[in-house]
């Protein structure tokens, strides 16, 4: 960008604060958060009691509606679009105008979205309970309700896109990820819903549903939680990103090396092994895309190391950022055939579900709200030992959680490679099943925590600074 | 930048681009051949075609996208969006600060 266009980039923007209520809708980014918390809420219920069931403890027995099989997808449904996508259109709703200096092309249009994702939301839930999955892992959301949310994920795109299109000169890359990923998830949904119900079957269903699987946590989830990572971890550390170039050398590596990474779900399949072979390569290609990103954050640290015990928010997203290398990195391994051998189908599988949806995204999200919240309100926490207890039981419990199930998923690839009978693998997993029980119930609780935390926050008076613009310390 | 040290910069440039791509290209040809040929000898092979062809559709969509922002100037000033970004923010800060009642 030369000199005079920077220069009237900067010079748009709010100068009053009028202006400023006018740029970012408050109101709607905490209703998204209220909305996404009950939805986190109401998986971890669902998590808790397949757990419990794992563990021959089913009080909910001979009750249709509530089965297992049904609640585990209920479980994985509430996460991925009821607390995922609120917490992530929420925070949109704050960093996109801000980024920008542009307002959401309708604010009307944002509360339509708002009311009407929670519909699908709920209408997913209830078509669940019912019996109406469709058989699509992750698009377990009923045929009838997907041309909504279809629907829905296309006004979020209008609705976001328009401040983007308006911004002047290059883009900071948080843009870039956001644009992508409107794009992305439309395209994904429409793919892994439409595709494998009404225009292929057999074995090509299962390439695309594979692709659809992969797709929604490297496409919709992934572009949205680094583009958040780019915007916040700068202005808490008061400090520009360590390298601009580096952090697109990210981005564009994401988008030509993820769409193709699916087919590693099934490996050892019918699709032809070239595919196969393929999938594992890019995923491959992909650990050296995301090792130049965790060192472009670890670069931009450099020097401010103390902020990660200081800064509670900082520390989330760091947090956040060693399991998402952990989690790649093994994704790097399990990706071969040489790993599937002996852990497809195991709980390794599962451990690795988790630690990708709740050790990294749902723990930057639950970062980006205890650093907004008190923005949003004009109120600071009401305690931040609620704070503090609300990471560490997040934070241990979900590594205890990955590792438990990580050796549970190995000690059962190995009882079945060994030709063992079935229920030796169930037995063999029991310790490990009681133990990932209470890990659930410590994450659950600090849920919990963070919740009476926000109550007791709201009920409390309005507090100086109102801007909230200290970080959370401990 | 003097001239030699931009001449020099730009055959490393292009040996590098050669070095990575050389191989990756000849891969996929080889790759692609082999998928044509699966589609040709099999009826069913249409299943091969479909994640490849989305897979190709949304490769070619970012390379597309990636010219436009090339020809744009997106990457021209490569580090100056980072330091916009903050001088915005701190902007935004400081209305909000100037409005908190307790400020």
């Amino acid at each position: 960008m030369n000199a005079p266009e920077m220069e009237s980039s900067s010079a748009i923007g709010p100068e009053s604060a009028a202006d400023l209520e006018r740029l970012v809708e408050r109101k709607l980014v905490l209703w998204y958060y209220f909305a996404a918390l009950t939805y986190l809420i109401v998986s971890m219920l669902g998590g808790l009691l397949m757990a419990l069931q794992l563990i021959q403890c089913n009080e909910l027995q001979g009750i249709e509606l509530l089965s297992p099989g049904r609640w585990r997808m209920l479980h994985t449904n509430a996460i991925a679009y009821g607390f995922l996508a609120n917490a992530f259109l929420g925070t949109l709703h704050w960093a996109i105008p801000r980024l920008t200096m542009r307002p959401v092309l309708s604010k009307p249009l944002s509360y339509l979205i708002f009311a009407a994702w929670q519909i699908v939301v709920v209408s997913t839930a209830v078509g669940i309970l019912l019996g109406q999955a469709q058989a699509v892992e992750w698009g377990e959301t009923p045929v009838w309700i997907d041309p909504v949310a279809l629907l829905g994920l296309l006004l979020v795109a209008v609705n976001f896109m328009a401040p983007i299109a308006g911004a002047k000169g290059p883009m900071y890359v948080s843009l870039w990820y956001f644009m992508a990923a409107f794009v992305w998830t439309f395209l994904t949904y429409a793919m892994g819903n439409f595709i494998p119900q009404y225009v292929v079957c057999g074995t090509n269903a299962g390439a695309i549903a594979g692709l659809f699987i992969h797709d929604l946590v490297g496409l919709f989830v992934t572009p949205l939680g680094w583009g958040l990572m780019y915007y916040f971890v700068p202005i808490l550390l008061k400090k520009p990103i360590w390298s601009h170039g580096l952090s697109l050398v990210g981005f564009w590596g994401l988008a030509f090396f993820y769409p193709l990474q699916g087919i590693h779900h099934f490996l050892y399949t019918p699709i032809p092994m070239f595919l196969q072979y393929g999938a594992v390569i890019s995923t491959i290609a992909v650990e050296f895309v995301v090792a130049t990103v965790i060192v472009n954050f670890f670069g931009t640290l450099y020097g401010s190391g103390r902020a990660v015990v200081t800064n509670l928010p900082i520390r989330w997203f760091y947090t956040g950022m060693i399991l998402y290398f952990v989690t790649c990195f093994q994704c790097a391994l399990q990706v071969t055939l040489t790993f599937q051998q002996l852990i497809h189908f195991t709980d390794w599988v599962v451990g690795h579900a988790h630690l990708v949806m709740f050790g990294v995204f749902s723990q930057w999200l639950l970062g980006i709200m205890t650093y907004l919240i008190p923005r949003l309100t004009g109120k600071e926490w009401y305690s931040r030992t609620l704070c503090e207890w609300h990471y560490w039981l997040s934070a241990t419990s979900i590594v205890v959680m990955f590792l438990d199930l990580t050796m549970a998923g190995l000690f059962q690839g190995w009882s079945w490679s060994s030709m063992q009978y079935w229920d030796h693998s169930t037995q063999v997993s029991q310790p490990f099943w009681i133990v990932r029980v209470f890990a659930g119930l410590a994450m659950f609780s600090g849920q919990i925590v963070f919740i009476y935390n926000i109550y007791r926050t709201l009920s409390g008076p309005r507090t100086a600074p109102a801007t909230g613009l200290q970080p959370a310390t401990a | 930048m003097p001239a030699p040290n931009r001449r020099k910069n730009r055959v490393w440039t292009v040996v590098t681009v050669l070095f990575f791509l050389g191989p990756a290209m000849f891969g996929f040809g080889t790759k692609f051949y082999e998928l044509v040929q699966v589609f040709r000898g099999d009826a069913s092979g249409a299943f091969a075609v479909t994640p490849i062809v989305n897979y190709l559709l949304a490769g070619c969509g970012f390379l597309l996208l990636f010219g436009w922002a090339a020809k744009n100037g997106m990457f021209r000033d490569i580090e100056q969006p980072k330091f916009l970004m903050l001088e915005n923010e701190n902007r935004l800060d400081a209305v909000e600060r100037s409005a908190a009642p307790h400020a």
